[in-house]
């Protein structure tokens, strides 16, 4: 059952009214290639309006994926739907609303030709520029073009802004990275290796158009989709197999990364992460002044913080959205109503006021400045706000104390110390926030079981309801007994009897604690850590040091009766890599008069 | 995906004609709906009878396939390989949408007991 109040405030009602256009009933499907600057032929997907009329033009929305821009369904699938069936949204919905729908596969994948050393090369981006001349000069056009994705075709969307075009109207990153380092492969250092192994796994099957890879990742994708669909005009296939022959050159992130740790790491085409980082192209993006729609979940992976990033570092004129739902929002994530099966607002709701944004941007006058709706857990409502932090907002710390309490009061003994040694079996699953770029739902049950394997501190019940948004930090002073480590710190709401909620969590490898005094490279509320090699150090065993980092954003209500929690692990053994390598260290873990250790919650004052 | 699956029987089973000529030892699918590419591929024809009919054996037939008619002939040497596609085209479109609920559910029991396919 989902809140009627949460309905009722969705943003998503807030983008305007359909205007009034002609409409269209069906659409007509095609495919071609288009040869851009170097001859790298892109493979594309056209959807018409049915019925346009040789004199009607009308705007494109260009979507450029790295997962099958569209797909061969199998026998019998293929006799009942067309090739879109499985492409989201369904071209019917855009085309409806008067746009070309345009779908490509970027150089390297899918039926288009070239290879791709990494993802969102330069070249990649370029290409985007390439497509849109191509498509400004055909007869249906009115010479306006719009982006939007999900994951991989958000950002695709968000860099194709930088471009600069002068036919670029708006774009629509959804659940997309600002800066990949963090946000997914190595979030606070921790290299996420599940992740990066079944993303290149399942990209370099799809590039050589094997289908077989979703046995085991979608197998109910693999019963009914063949590959990848060709072109209309290969019949015979064989520009299909020259493509895939060009992909077997193709090189994917986990071999790039996998024995890496550092954020200056070279990449094989001597690029490095923050290359193909959103915040590295921000001049470009800001230069095009492009209207962006952009927007994520507080429950997925590092990307809602790249939400807030891209809120406070990007000059473009933003709708920013930060909903409870899983990547993509197909399905609620809300880890207070977990019963909840349907995702709010609804995908029709959503694809709709995708387009009156794009209307707005293209028929109208834009919009103006920037705003940020974000719902706030556990409250179930929706708040908008023009800055980030909201206002109202402060810091609030609370110690970690005797008893493993956590209180507002400062220790004031000299002495104050837990130990804890690191239990490498925790884990959130795999069905945590960072496995849920893969498509899967979220959730993190049994915490008050999980907790038992954990160091856990936990505050009295709240003598009133008070709210928390932005991101939590956490300062530990602490000592291990070995010179590498990580800390998983999970941030949780106990009600009155007992049961306990996963709120937000946050990862940091020991060795890049240093505090960067420095200007980072994007305006960022959490301490600067440059995860560079030059300002990793290993940890002195047994020395006491400082580690303070910041949890992955979130708004919640902790109500009158409920306390918070926050647990602490050392390993997370279904997602991320082993910290030390080897060796089972021991922490410990001050909370005295001179090692204090405490977390800093973001609180919005309700005056 | 999980939308089209209440209906997807229905729409097979009204989109697609399977009759048996049990004298002549032939089967053939007439698809109604009109197709703007070709029908199928002889490989994609033992892919579905392996992957939705649960068909684990090589069983020798003929495969000719009209585009225009929207016509497959299944032709067969045998009685005995003639009966045993001809039982399992009596349920294969059940099967399939059986096996692709079930999966989307979680369960991949079935999906599991799929023979070697190659595509």
């Amino acid at each position: 059952m989902t809140n009627p109040n949460a309905i009722k405030n969705n943003p998503f009602k807030d983008l305007g009214e359909i205007p009034e256009k002609k409409y269209h009933n069906g659409y007509t499907l095609d495919s071609t290639y288009i040869t851009v600057r170097d001859g790298v032929k892109i493979a594309a997907t056209i959807c018409l309006p049915k019925g346009l009329s040789l004199d009607e033009k009308i705007p494109t929305l260009l979507t450029q994926t790295r997962y099958w821009r569209t797909m061969e369904l199998r026998i019998p699938f293929r006799w009942l739907f067309d090739s879109m069936i499985t492409n989201a949204p369904n071209p019917e919905i855009v085309t409806s609303r008067g746009y070309a729908l345009i779908y490509t596969d970027v150089r390297g994948t899918g039926a288009s030709f070239g290879t791709r050393i990494i993802p969102f090369s330069e070249e990649e981006v370029k290409d985007g520029s390439d497509i849109v001349d191509w498509i400004i000069t055909q007869p249906w056009s009115d010479g306006n073009v719009v982006s939007k994705g999900i994951s991989y075709t958000g950002t695709t969307a968000e860099l194709f802004s930088g471009n600069n075009h002068r036919a670029i109207k708006a774009v629509m990153p959804g659940h997309g990275f600002w800066d990949p380092y963090t946000d997914v492969a190595f979030p606070g250092g921790c290299y996420d290796l599940a992740f990066m192994q079944m993303w290149s796994f399942l990209g370099k099957n799809l590039d050589l158009n094997s289908p077989k890879v979703f046995s085991q990742i979608m197998p109910e994708v693999w019963l009914f989709v063949k590959g990848v669909k060709p072109v209309k005009s290969d019949k015979d296939l064989k520009l299909l197999q020259d493509a895939i022959r060009q992909h077997e050159s193709n090189q994917y992130v986990y071999e790039h990364t996998v024995n890496r740790d550092f954020r200056d790491d070279k990449l094989p085409d001597g690029t490095v992460f923050d290359d193909i980082s959103i915040f590295a192209r921000k001049e470009k993006i800001e230069r095009s002044n492009v209207p962006i729609l952009a927007w994520c979940s507080w429950y997925d992976s590092g990307y809602v913080d790249a939400i807030i990033n891209r809120f406070m570092n990007l000059s473009n004129p933003t709708i920013a959205i930060l909903g409870d739902w899983n990547h993509g929002a197909s399905l609620s994530a809300n880890q207070f109503f977990p019963e909840r099966t349907i995702v709010t607002p609804k995908p029709r709701e959503r694809i709709n006021a995708w387009i009156n944004f794009f209307d707005k941007c293209v028929y109208g006058d834009g919009i103006q400045g920037k705003i940020i709706y974000y719902y706030t857990l556990a409250e179930e409502k929706w708040k908008k706000s023009r800055v980030w932090p909201p206002k109202g907002h402060s810091y609030q710390k609370w110690y970690f104390s005797e008893n493993y309490s956590l209180t507002r009061e400062e220790p004031a003994t000299d002495v104050g110390a837990d130990k804890y040694k690191i239990n490498f079996r925790t884990t959130t699953g795999r069905n945590n926030r960072w496995w849920a770029l893969l498509g899967l739902p979220i959730t993190y049950y049994d915490r008050n079981k999980i907790d038992e394997k954990l160091l856990c501190y936990k505050s009295q019940p709240f003598r009133s309801d008070i709210e928390i948004t932005g991101q939590v930090i956490l300062c530990l002073y602490m000592a291990s007994t070995h010179d590498d480590g990580a800390i998983f710190a999970y941030f949780e709401d106990v009600d009155e009897i007992g049961n306990v909620t996963y709120i937000t969590d946050g990862e940091f490898r020991l060795i890049h604690r240093k505090i960067l005094s420095t200007e980072p490279p994007y305006k960022m509320l959490t301490p600067y850590h440059s995860y560079k090699k030059v300002d990793s150090s290993p940890l002195i065993p047994g020395e006491i040091t400082e580690v303070k980092f910041g949890l992955h954003a979130t708004s919640v209500l902790i109500k009158k009766g409920h306390r918070i929690k926050i647990a602490i692990a050392g390993a997370d053994k279904d997602t991320f890599i082993r910290y030390p390598t080897e060796g089972r260290p021991t922490i410990t873990i001050s909370r005295n008069k001179e090692f204090p250790s405490y977390i800093k919650l973001p609180i919005i004052s309700k005056e | 995906m999980e939308e089209i699956i209440p209906s997807l029987k229905g729409m097979l089973k009204d989109a697609i004609i399977i009759k048996s000529d049990a004298t002549r030892f032939e089967i053939t699918i007439t698809i109604l709906n009109k197709l703007s590419e070709n029908v199928a591929d002889p490989d994609e024809i033992l892919v579905m009878l392996k992957m939705f009919g649960g068909l684990k054996e090589n069983v020798p037939m003929e495969i000719d396939i009209n585009n225009k008619t929207q016509n497959i002939e299944l032709k067969f040497q045998t009685e005995e390989d003639f009966k045993k596609i001809q039982k399992i085209m009596e349920t294969i479109w059940d099967d399939a949408v059986d096996m692709l609920e079930q999966t989307i559910q979680g369960d991949f029991s079935r999906i599991k007991t799929v023979p070697k396919i190659d595509d």
